[in-house]
């Protein structure tokens, strides 16, 4: 294993009178694929280019592998960036492409190109050596420039949302190879995207960001499961929301007075009465009902119906817009029309105090 | 042609493509042509020929005298030759004022050895100021492309430009004012009390060739900036990043990643400034004041102009011109773009 862990303690970053990034401490564990998922312009990239050297923190302290780096620029860091336009230079070849940072380092012409296709072999690409970067496609580009940062036995691997070019296709099969590439060298990948999908398959673990602020960090189970705020519940993975004020709190359950009656979940913030709060529950733990009743059940106008594959989407109106129940897509259709009972088990409701949602 | 006559229809694309054969022919071929046909032809002046004429004159005037002496029957033998003599003249004097032309490569071959290491020297002292030129002002060009602030770029610019706003001979002036006996630089040595203008002791630098170097350069490095800039701006700056945080050096980064990319901009900068400086008059002509030797343009104004020898001026005007071609097909080849590149 030759990652290398990143710690970033008590950074602040400024540009002029704008903070991009709040104070922030983060750990990032050598060996582990860790992403950093946030909306556009929340900071991800420039907590990426404190860490690769290109910009040093306002305050506070970056160290990698317990080193610190505050001051060294990034070719003197175990780090290797992957741009998120990858930046391969278009007039040398894709081995001459791999093999810069070798050059750089004064590895002789042959062995420097002998290291070049083996790396290219490594990501797949044999036979493409002597072509140009413009002579690929997309997907291939994507590997050149994996290959490229590679070339340089960095411990810690920057990605700067380096899928977000390539249609869904390739997008799934590179997923699944930068997670190979990431196993077989046991480089500490941090991983930028602002797709929460993607980050979910990949990641170890993930911080969750918003607004120069990092939100949560956990594993992915962890985050799906338990998201900490109502922007993280509602920006990883679906979430329905149910608003209202807590009126009574019982053994870690609180009960929120909402449009849709009393609801009872985990009291996540241990809120007290008389609070604003948000419950928050998953589509595929909300159950259309009939009959049976769940700890929570209530009456809702059916809205539609959204029909995935193996997954189907009803829709239901709310006060706080759609509830959504998430049904698997057994052939047992029913039509649905006017009102329907819909409810969910305490226990896979989370209440937390209001706050701002992801509007994604 | 179709897409044109397509999108423009038969009429507004007759008229592109005649005013484009029109501009063609006026200002490109014709010149070159008439410069090329003078180049080849010289007339073989008889020196001899005026005193031929009056040699032929006094004969025939003995002759008619002797003609009229012999009153009465006329001698058919006279007459003979007085007729012959008088053909003589006429072609004689057809020579003198429609002198035969003699076509070859004659006024090229003929050029004396001083002639041509002017000729050599100039092309060298043009190599040495687009060399020069490229020296001062790729770091300049790199700097406003890629390291100023937008703002900044766009002041630095402006600044490069206004002085351009001035015509080129106030221009150059300044520079003689700057490097004159008195001038600038030597009364800030004498303040200095390295020299003194009391005993002559200033030093010479309009003497140098140096000084007209250092005119041309800064008569033509817009020529050679701008083409620079140009392409550094397109390059991407992620690209430099990249390489720095590869680890590539100050010198590699330039040497693999933007001078391969700014390459069609520099072939367009030299091949501008040394056509322009190879055939500069005024800056030579007004640096040297004809103290240090002669560039081949001062040549060629004087056979124009003093000599009065226009062949041979065209003939010194196109050897200028093909040593331009010849250049722009080196650049060419040496910075592996082509003309689509450079036409960029
Ligand atoms: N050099 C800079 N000067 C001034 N402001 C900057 C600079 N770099 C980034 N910012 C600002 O900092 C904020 C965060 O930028 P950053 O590039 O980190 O966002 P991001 O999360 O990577 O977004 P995206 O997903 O769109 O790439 C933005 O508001 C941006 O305008
Ligand atoms: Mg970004």
């Amino acid at each position: 294993m030759r990652g290398k862990d990143v710690r970033l303690e008590d950074v602040v970053m400024r540009f002029g009178s704008f903070t991009a990034v709040q104070q922030t401490n983060l750990t990032i564990n050598a060996g582990e694929f860790f992403s950093i998922l946030g909306p556009s312009g929340c900071g991800k990239t420039t907590i990426l280019r404190m860490v690769s050297g290109f910009i040093d923190p306002s305050e506070g302290r970056v160290l990698i592998g317990g080193e610190q780096m505050n001051g060294i620029g990034p070719a003197k860091r175990p780090t290797a960036l992957i741009f998120q336009n990858l930046a391969l230079f278009p007039l040398m070849s894709n081995w001459e492409n791999v093999a810069f940072g070798l050059e750089a380092r004064g590895v002789a012409k042959a062995k420097r190109r002998d290291r070049a296709y083996e790396l290219m072999a490594l990501v797949g690409l044999q036979g493409h050596e002597e072509k140009t970067p413009n002579e690929l496609s997309g997907g291939q580009k994507q590997r050149v420039a994996i290959a490229r940062a590679l070339a340089v036995e960095p411990a810690v691997l920057l990605l700067d949302e380096p899928l977000s070019a390539l249609d869904l296709k390739l997008r799934q099969y590179m997923r699944a190879e930068l997670k190979e590439i990431q196993r077989k060298t046991g480089v500490t990948f941090i991983f930028i995207t602002h797709d929460q999908g993607e980050a979910l398959t990949m990641s170890d673990r993930i911080a969750v960001m918003k607004a120069g602020v990092v939100e949560q960090v956990d594993t992915v189970d962890n985050l799906y499961a338990h998201p900490r705020t109502p922007f993280v519940a509602t920006f990883v993975g679906e979430n329905n929301v149910l608003e209202g004020k807590i009126s009574h709190i019982q053994d870690g359950f609180a009960i929120v007075e909402t449009q849709q009656g009393a609801i009872r979940g985990i009291n996540q913030d241990k809120a007290t009465i008389g609070d604003k709060a948000m419950v928050f529950v998953r589509p595929e733990r909300t159950k259309l009902l009939n009959g049976a009743a769940l700890d929570n059940t209530f009456e809702v106008d059916f809205e539609r119906r959204d029909l995935e594959g193996a997954f189907v989407n009803l829709f239901f109106k709310s006060d706080t817009g759609s509830i959504i129940v998430h049904e698997a897509n057994l052939g047992q259709h029913k039509e649905l029309e006017g009102r329907a009972k819909i409810g969910f088990n305490a226990s896979d409701a989370i209440v937390m105090r209001s706050g701002e949602l992801s509007d994604e | 042609m179709n897409s044109l006559i397509r999108s423009y229809g038969k009429g507004l694309t007759g008229i592109f493509v005649t005013l484009t054969a029109f501009w063609l022919l006026l200002l490109i071929i014709l010149p070159q042509a008439f410069m090329l046909d003078q180049s080849l032809w010289s007339i073989d002046k008889d020196d001899q020929l005026g005193m031929k004429i009056d040699r032929a004159y006094s004969d025939l005037g003995l002759l008619e005298y002797d003609a009229q002496q012999a009153t009465g029957d006329t001698n058919p033998a006279v007459q003979e030759k007085i007729d012959t003599l008088k053909e003589e003249i006429a072609t004689l004097e057809a020579q003198e004022t429609d002198p035969p032309r003699e076509y070859g490569l004659q006024n090229y071959t003929r050029m004396s050895s001083l002639h041509f290491s002017i000729f050599v020297k100039s092309i060298f002292y043009a190599l040495a100021v687009t060399v020069l030129a490229f020296a001062v002002c790729y770091p300049v060009a790199f700097t406003i492309a890629k390291l100023a602030t937008p703002q900044r770029a766009a002041l630095l610019m402006l600044g490069l430009i206004i002085p351009y706003a001035i015509n080129e001979l106030l221009r150059v002036y300044a520079w003689l004012m700057i490097l004159d006996y008195q001038g600038v630089i030597n009364s800030l040595l004498a303040w200095m009390g390295v020299v003194s203008f009391a005993d002559k002791t200033w030093i010479p630098f309009l003497e140098y060739p140096g000084s007209v170097f250092v005119a041309l350069i800064y008569a033509y490095v817009l020529f050679m900036i701008f083409p620079i800039y140009n392409t550094v701006e397109t390059l991407d700056k992620n690209q430099l990043e990249a390489a720095q945080d590869l680890g590539g050096s100050v010198f590699l980064t330039h040497w693999r990643v933007v001078l391969p990319h700014a390459k069609p901009g520099i072939a367009v900068g030299c091949i501008m400034t040394f056509m322009l400086s190879v055939g500069s008059y005024s800056v030579p002509q007004i640096m040297t004041r004809g103290k240090s030797g002669d560039w081949f343009s001062q040549l060629i104004y004087r056979q124009f102009f003093e000599t009065q020898n226009w062949n041979v001026g065209a003939a010194y005007a196109f050897s200028l011109v093909l040593v331009c071609l010849a250049f722009i097909l080196i650049m060419m080849k040496v910075f592996k773009v082509g003309i689509r590149d450079i036409s960029k």
